[in-house]
């Protein structure tokens, strides 16, 4: 792409970032979460390899590290989703009687494995679409 | 430096995303999760906004680009959507693309340039080539004998002057 999208493309990426982080944080408050949130953020990857090209994509995208990543997202979820497991699988037990995100509902740090599993979520979808949009640009040529 | 600048553009992000957690302010725990946030996406985006970028974090430049964005370009962009109604009713319309040599020296002050001059109706830019150092734009009724502009006076008044002003 050309100089004008290359340059506005350093300054949005972060903001991309940092809204979708927002978004996944705030799951459990605001809408949106773990979903919306990861594919805000996978639209910025998208346009670090729209706007910078395929050449600078296979530099900075590591393969071993995004799959490590997205596997690191599911075992989160299921890791927090056994926590409870005295009563019964997915028993919120942060909120009921854990140390930690059981605050007053509607400040950052309540609704228990929440805003956990948002985060796990959030880091498997990025990493997944960034991935699959990653291969589909690196499929070999256009004929067979 | 490239990290602390992500690093203080995600936080005032950040901190306009979530202001209002604590009567009008922020609540401690929102500050405390937007500097690891902040940290985390700012560690990922440090070799994508540059080692230049911390130029942007003079508060004299931030002063600069409000008084560029309320003053000139506001102005600029009002006085041209009127001219540009005007040209919708009458219908005298002379399109065209002119190439418009400028002087400037860095990717911040072609792409501020460049955005000025489309957000201003009537001027649209194609194209910077930084290479030959001028702009094609498509100008929407090009007043007659300037089809091969010196400078981008004609084109965009004061913009080149704050473009090469801001993105210094």
């Amino acid at each position: 792409m050309g100089l004008i999208v290359k340059t506005t493309a350093r300054a949005i990426i972060p903001l991309i970032g940092i809204f979708g982080t927002y978004i996944v944080v705030h799951g459990h408050l605001t809408p949106g979460g773990g979903f919306q949130g990861g594919a805000t953020i996978a639209g910025a990857g998208i346009l670090f390899l729209v706007a910078f090209g395929l050449d600078e994509m296979k530099e900075q995208y590591n393969k071993s590290l995004y799959s490590a990543l997205e596997g690191i997202g599911g075992l989160t979820f299921l890791g927090v989703a056994m926590l409870g497991m005295g009563v019964a699988f997915f028993y919120n037990t942060l909120w009921h009687n854990g140390p930690f995100f059981n605050g007053q509902p509607g400040t950052l740090l309540s609704a228990g494995y929440l805003p956990i599993m948002n985060l796990a979520v959030g880091l498997k979808v990025f990493t997944g679409l960034v991935s699959a949009l990653t291969t589909i640009a690196l499929y070999r040529r256009w004929k067979s | 430096m490239a990290f602390i600048a992500a690093f203080i553009w995600c936080y005032i992000l950040w901190l306009g995303l979530t202001a209002g957690s604590s009567g009008l302010l922020w609540s401690s725990e929102e500050l405390i999760a937007g500097l690891l946030f902040s940290a985390v996406v700012a560690y990922t985006t440090k070799g994508i906004i540059g080692e230049k970028a911390s130029r942007f974090l003079n508060p004299i430049k931030w002063l600069e680009f409000i008084v560029y964005s309320i003053g000139p370009l506001f102005l600029g962009m009002v006085k041209a959507n009127f001219h540009v109604a005007w040209l919708v009713i009458t219908g005298k319309i002379r399109p065209g693309i002119v190439r418009v040599p400028v002087d400037l020296e860095n990717d911040a002050q072609y792409t501020i340039l460049s955005n000025s001059i489309t957000l201003t109706p009537g001027t649209l830019t194609i194209d910077a080539c930084p290479e030959e150092k001028a702009l094609y734009v498509h100008w929407i009724d090009i007043p007659e004998g300037l089809e091969r502009p010196e400078n981008s006076e004609p084109v965009s008044g004061s913009f080149e002057k704050w473009a090469r002003r801001l993105g210094r």
